[in-house]
């Protein structure tokens, strides 16, 4: 039984997508109760396959019993297991969020809203578990087309920010989908593994050269790399409060693990193109973006933008973490992206409150939230503790395992990047803490009502999890160490 | 909304195709098993005859009844294939893995056949159903309304 899991994880929030609207058909409130449950379930089995990898090793799935080469592969192996979690868990925080949250005059089309979550979430768990490069980029396709029509629901702006995405979306995945053909026509496979085994031969091969060159640009399209990042950061903050987390927290995290899969597992770690380590260019695309991200960030006034930006220079960390080619720097990078998916849907979960309970959207007028909303704040502070990186949270020790695999990779300039990001999100913050405390609000204005439960379920689980991961940082990094480093590293 | 089309040899072509159109569908559809055809390809003929007799007979004519009613069957062909899928794995097999689908008394190459049919009419009825709602949102906003609107 155990070694169905990976495939029951995806076909779970896929068939349950598929089959909602015969299911829907005449009681379209059922949408909502039948995803969450799908997603209970998700996270149930998802901790049952980590075991089940814990204990008995990784999992390679054959579709229809076609061994690998040749047949369809899913890769169930530590990395993949432990993301699973993370990742079922936020679905499940985001749906549960997404029912006050969500916009109010959808209708009918409230049954093809939880569709598309759904299909959004089976397709990120394709990408983390996929096994050879073209499902890789089928779906990455999927994931993209659920995310624009999700982020396009709301209309007004939104269509406009989706529209670019959109574009510059398709864009990435046609770059990714070329970077593919080229690498097929050089190895003549598209099984991970296989290709892992012919390229070291090829890396002279102008086809791997061009191919890696077009996966990375359509994947940095995916992961909002600085460069290429304009589109997030109007998708973001336009997309539906209720949308905006699962985007924020899972998609783009999800391409990057689709990156440091092709890097560490297909192309090994050594791989050095026309004199060129990989793992440089990575990193120094990392440095960038963690910066750069940070300063953007700084000069932001809504509050979505900000956390937009700020999403922008953790994925530059991430990278610079896994791009030092050695273990303490590679468990770094992966631990900070868990605590960074946490830490994001934390974030987009309370401006979406920000927004939906209170109607405040800048940074001037979070003072109005102040004394009315204690939870909120302290939530907010937590967040920013972990976004900042200071113990106890799950923020700090993945820096620290980054800045201590710099370190070791004597890369100055790498650690250098981290502290200054880090710098500058503490100014960030400081700039959303002062105006709460500089305006405090005016007992006269209205009180909102009630919070709904549903609200303050999501933000405090999630900033509750920023600490806990703090706590068992050990268990984890351990964990990782141990089981979900690549092969031949 | 697409009026009846007004010419009498269009309409008597169109009664005449249609029928002969969807054998031809069914015909790709199992002939996929032996040679060139299959789900996909059936599922796209099928889907055109509905389409046809729209464009031919008009929105509201008595034979366009059937592309409408089809238009709520969305997902039908992927649960089918979800349940051949389950049926393997409840047989200890992987996902689609024909030779454990488990329907007693059956040969092993008889499971791997009426496996394969299965998953195909699966897929056929799905991309018939995309096919027909591809037009349908095209060419009647009210009508799709109506569907959402239940």
């Amino acid at each position: 039984m155990s070694h169905h899991f990976p495939a029951i994880l995806f076909l779970l929030p896929m068939f349950a997508a598929i089959s909602m609207p015969v299911v829907c058909l005449k009681h379209r409130q059922w949408s909502r109760p039948i995803s969450i449950a799908v997603l209970v379930a998700m996270v149930g089995v998802s901790i049952l396959n980590l075991i089940s990898v814990i204990h008995h090793g990784e999992v390679r799935y054959a579709f229809s019993g076609w061994a690998a080469p040749l047949g369809i592969e899913w890769v169930a192996d530590g990395l993949a297991s432990v993301i699973l979690v993370v990742l079922s868990l936020l679905g499940l925080l985001a749906l549960v969020f997404a029912g006050p949250a969500s916009p109010k005059d959808l209708g009918g089309r409230i049954v093809h809203y939880y569709i598309l979550i759904l299909l959004l979430i089976a397709s990120l768990v394709g990408i983390v578990f996929a096994g050879d490069l073209f499902n890789l980029f089928v779906f990455l396709e999927v994931a993209a087309i659920s995310s624009y029509a999700l982020i396009g629901v709301a209309g007004g702006r939104a269509l406009f920010a989706a529209f670019r995405y959109l574009i510059l979306g398709t864009l990435g995945a046609s770059l990714y989908l070329l970077g593919v053909s080229y690498f097929y026509a050089a190895s003549g496979t598209l099984n991970m593994a296989d290709m892992a085994e012919k390229l070291p031969q090829l890396l002279t091969s102008k086809a791997v050269v061009g191919g890696l060159l077009f996966m990375f640009i359509g994947l940095g399209i995916k992961m909002a790399l600085v460069p290429f990042h304009a589109w997030l950061p109007d998708a973001y903050t336009y997309a539906p409060e209720s949308i905006s987390p699962i985007l924020a927290s899972l998609v783009t995290k999800v391409a990057l693990i689709g990156w440091v899969r092709i890097i560490y597992w297909v192309l090994g770690a050594k791989a050095i193109v026309y004199d060129i380590p990989v793992l440089l260019l990575v990193g120094v695309l990392g440095t960038l973006a963690a910066v750069i991200g940070a300063v953007l960030a700084l000069s932001q006034r809504d509050i979505k933008m900000m956390f937009s930006y700020g999403g922008i220079s953790h994925i530059g960390i991430i990278l610079i973490g896994v791009s030092q080619g050695n273990h303490t720097g590679f468990v770094g990078g992966v631990f900070y992206l868990l605590n960074d998916a946490v830490m994001q849907a934390a974030l987009f979960f309370l401006a979406g409150v920000a927004i939906c309970q209170y109607g405040v959207r800048t940074v001037e007028d979070m003072g109005q939230i102040g004394k009315r909303a204690p939870w909120f704040m302290v939530a907010l502070v937590v967040v920013a503790l972990g976004m900042i990186g200071l113990p106890p949270t799950g923020g700090f020790f993945g820096k620290w395992y980054i800045i201590l695999g710099a370190l070791e990779a004597n890369n100055y300039i790498a650690v250098a990047a981290v502290l200054l990001s880090t710098l500058l999100t503490l100014a960030y913050f400081l700039k959303i803490f002062e105006s709460i405390f500089r305006h405090p609000a005016t007992d006269s204005e209205i009180l909102p009502g009630e919070t709904p439960l549903p609200f303050k379920l999501s933000v405090g689980i999630t900033a509750a999890a920023v600490m806990i991961l703090g706590l068992c940082s050990d268990l984890i990094v351990q964990f990782l160490l141990n089981q979900a480093l690549p092969p031949g590293m | 909304m697409i009026r009846p089309h007004d010419s009498i040899i269009v309409q008597t072509l169109g009664r005449f195709l249609i029928p002969v159109i969807q054998m031809f569908g069914l015909y790709v559809l199992f002939f996929g098993q032996y040679g060139p055809g299959g789900g996909f390809v059936g599922g796209v003929i099928l889907g055109t005859s509905m389409i046809l007799s729209v464009l031919i007979f008009g929105h509201d004519a008595s034979r366009s009844q059937v592309a409408k009613k089809v238009l709520h069957g969305d997902g039908v062909g992927m649960l089918i294939y979800a349940g051949v899928g389950g049926l393997c794995m409840i047989g200890s097999g992987e996902f689609l893995n024909y030779a454990n689908l488990e329907i007693p008394g059956l040969e092993t190459a008889s499971r791997r056949s009426l496996g394969i049919v299965l998953t195909q009419i699966g897929v056929a009825v799905d991309v018939a159903v995309t096919a027909v709602s591809i037009v349908f949102s095209l060419s009647a906003e009210e009508i799709i309304e109506d569907s959402l609107n239940g």
